[in-house]
């Protein structure tokens, strides 16, 4: 039976280059997708390229195409990648000249457009379009509107599927949802198509891309499984075989470290997923209800009996405003009397922003080691801490305001109780709110065009 | 029958879009994946984070997997980008699910623990 071999080789901005290498080297793969995108890092490339128009792609695409792009022409293997940002033509310019300097040769490029909205906005809402917002139902974009930085679509597989049919060696979009950069490969290799016949394939084809987009999420990141996690430090990104039928295999490459076990591919099935029987993507509606897991040897887990439902007409589009700024401050407590110290130091803030006058939209003050990471859930007792910190975050209008809060908990440096430890000022940041919406899919002209280098 | 945390029964793994967190509960075995979607009701889930959630709470079970998916709108603080917890993505909202307290038969939690200790006897 006819099969495609696709992996995932980054799973947000920032992820490790090792383990893409390993699967370029040493995995046997046709594809490799490469996810750098998420809700904030689109507006923060958006607000790059508002300073530099040659900027807002993620940079690492350089280094990491210097590292990969050797290994994937002398192995036929295809990059697709999301790494453009919010400006993929640049990224696309930018990895020619990695591909020129290395003298690969001939290199074609596919280069998919059309996901920003943001000049359109008021076209769209003028021919009667409202961004209601999915969160909170408000109604439209008014109250926002001076704000907005950023609009925009999640694209899906189409132009991907078209420009490898066409014989990109890479390929390079903007806010391409995650999963297309896998629903795309395995519709050109295994010729499915969107409609009712290919129906439950695209489903599957969602499923897996869902499955593995996350890289090491899959392989024993994140994981309840991190106690047997094999050197996890190598630990191997995933690879899924598809077959033609729509089944799959999910694995890691030969050798490497991390977990691939039922567990572990269950955990990420039901990972930032809402009605699993409704995953909605730009390409399709996974099922996630339906299919079946059984192992399929050590470090393989076999997905069967995936289904889908045909591709939504709207897109999903995540409209991101000006929101005020973000103050924040650390400070630790030593024993003896750790947590009674945090708690004096906490009231100690308080009471100095109401006598200095700061403004806060919202402040809250967690103590570290007793209740930050599950708030009122945390157990309290009195125990006899050896550290305790508290850690201050205010939400305000201003830099200024949030610059303030941040100074006031410095202030415990010299003011504080005995032993009151501090590390290095955390820095004020801007927030982009993000404001979730749907746009027509016709509204979103995706466009792709081929550059060929060398 | 004893009193045990969710910890002793069921694996979680949390996550966020925007504002609503999901937490997926995945069920040690079959018989205790029946016991989860008997007791470990939206009434449950909603009077254990209290005022940590300020929105609806759904769930949608997985009888494939073995698993109930929860999901808890206005839980994390306007969403990521905006949030002031210092888990802006909601990862750690699972374990503070796993905190949650269950009286389960006591060959249940044998067979949960059976469960845990082959896994990690073999890797």
């Amino acid at each position: 039976m006819k099969s495609v071999r696709i992996a995932s080789g980054s799973a947000f901005w920032g992820d490790m280059l090792e383990p893409a290498i390993e699967l370029a080297e040493k995995a046997d793969v046709q594809y490799i997708g490469f996810d750098h995108l998420a809700e904030l890092t689109m507006a923060i490339l958006n607000r790059t390229k508002a300073k530099d128009p040659k900027a807002g792609y993620i940079p690492d695409i350089v280094p990491w195409m210097q590292r990969l792009l050797p290994i994937a022409r002398r192995k036929h293997i295809r990059l697709v990648t999301n790494a453009g940002g919010a400006n993929p033509r640049q990224a696309a310019i930018e990895v020619g000249k990695v591909a020129a300097s290395l003298g690969l040769g001939k290199l074609r490029i596919g280069v998919v457009e059309g996901d920003d909205i943001l000049p359109k906005i008021d076209e769209l809402r003028r021919s009667g379009w409202r961004f209601k917002n999915l969160d909170t139902g408000e109604d439209d974009i008014d109250s926002i509107r001076g704000d907005l930085v950023a609009a925009n679509a999640y694209i899906g597989a189409d132009v991907i599927r078209d420009h490898l049919a066409a014989g990109a060696d890479v390929v390079i979009t903007g806010r391409a949802s995650d999963n297309a950069l896998y629903v795309g490969p395995l519709m050109h290799e295994l010729g499915w198509q969107f409609g009712d016949r290919d129906v439950d394939r695209i489903g599957a084809a969602i499923t897996v891309g869902h499955i593995i987009e996350c890289a090491g999420c899959v392989t024993g990141g994140m994981s309840n499984m991190w106690k047997i996690s094999e050197r996890p430090w190598a630990m191997g990104f995933p690879i899924a075989e598809v077959f033609e039928n729509g089944d799959a295999v999910i694995s890691k490459p030969a050798g490497s470290g991390g977990v691939l076990n039922e567990w572990t591919v269950k955990e990420h099935l039901i990972y930032e997923v809402h009605d699993p029987a409704n995953y909605l993507m730009p390409d399709g509606v996974a099922d996630f209800t339906a299919l079946r897991l059984t192992t399929d040897g050590p470090g393989r887990v076999r997905v069967t009996g995936m289904k889908g439902k045909p591709r939504p007409t709207t897109l999903k589009v995540c409209l991101g405003y000006r929101d005020g700024f973000i103050g924040e401050g650390l400070a630790f407590f030593p024993w003896p009397d750790a947590l009674q110290k945090a708690e004096w130091a906490a009231h100690w803030v308080k009471e100095r922003l109401a006598a200095t006058g700061v403004a806060c939209r919202e402040l809250k003050i967690d103590l570290v080691g007793v209740d930050m990471l599950h708030g009122s859930i945390a157990p309290r007792d009195d125990r006899n801490y050896n550290e305790v910190g508290i850690r201050v975050a205010g939400r305000t209008r201003t830099a200024d305001e949030a610059d303030a809060i941040r100074r006031e908990v410095t202030h415990l440096w010299n003011s504080g109780p005995l032993g009151s430890c501090f590390g290095v000022p955390l820095k004020v940041r801007p927030v982009v709110s993000l404001w979730p919406s749907l746009v027509p899919r016709e509204a979103v002209p995706v466009t792709g065009e081929m550059m060929e280098v060398g | 029958m004893p009193r045990v945390t969710l910890h002793e029964l069921a694996f979680a793994r949390s996550g966020d879009k925007g504002d609503v967190c999901n937490i997926g509960v995945m069920a040690k075995s079959r018989r205790v994946y029946e016991l989860l979607a008997r007791e470990l009701t939206v009434e449950r889930v909603r009077a254990h984070f209290g005022a940590m959630v300020h929105g609806a709470i759904e769930r949608y079970p997985l009888d494939n997997l073995d698993s109930l998916n929860f999901v808890l709108r206005g839980a994390l603080g306007g969403g990521a980008t905006k949030t002031l917890r210092f888990d802006q993505t909601g990862k750690a909202m699972c374990t503070a699910m796993l905190r949650l307290e269950l009286e389960a038969p006591a060959e249940l939690v044998d067979e949960a623990r059976r469960v845990t200790a082959s896994l990690e006897g073999s890797p």
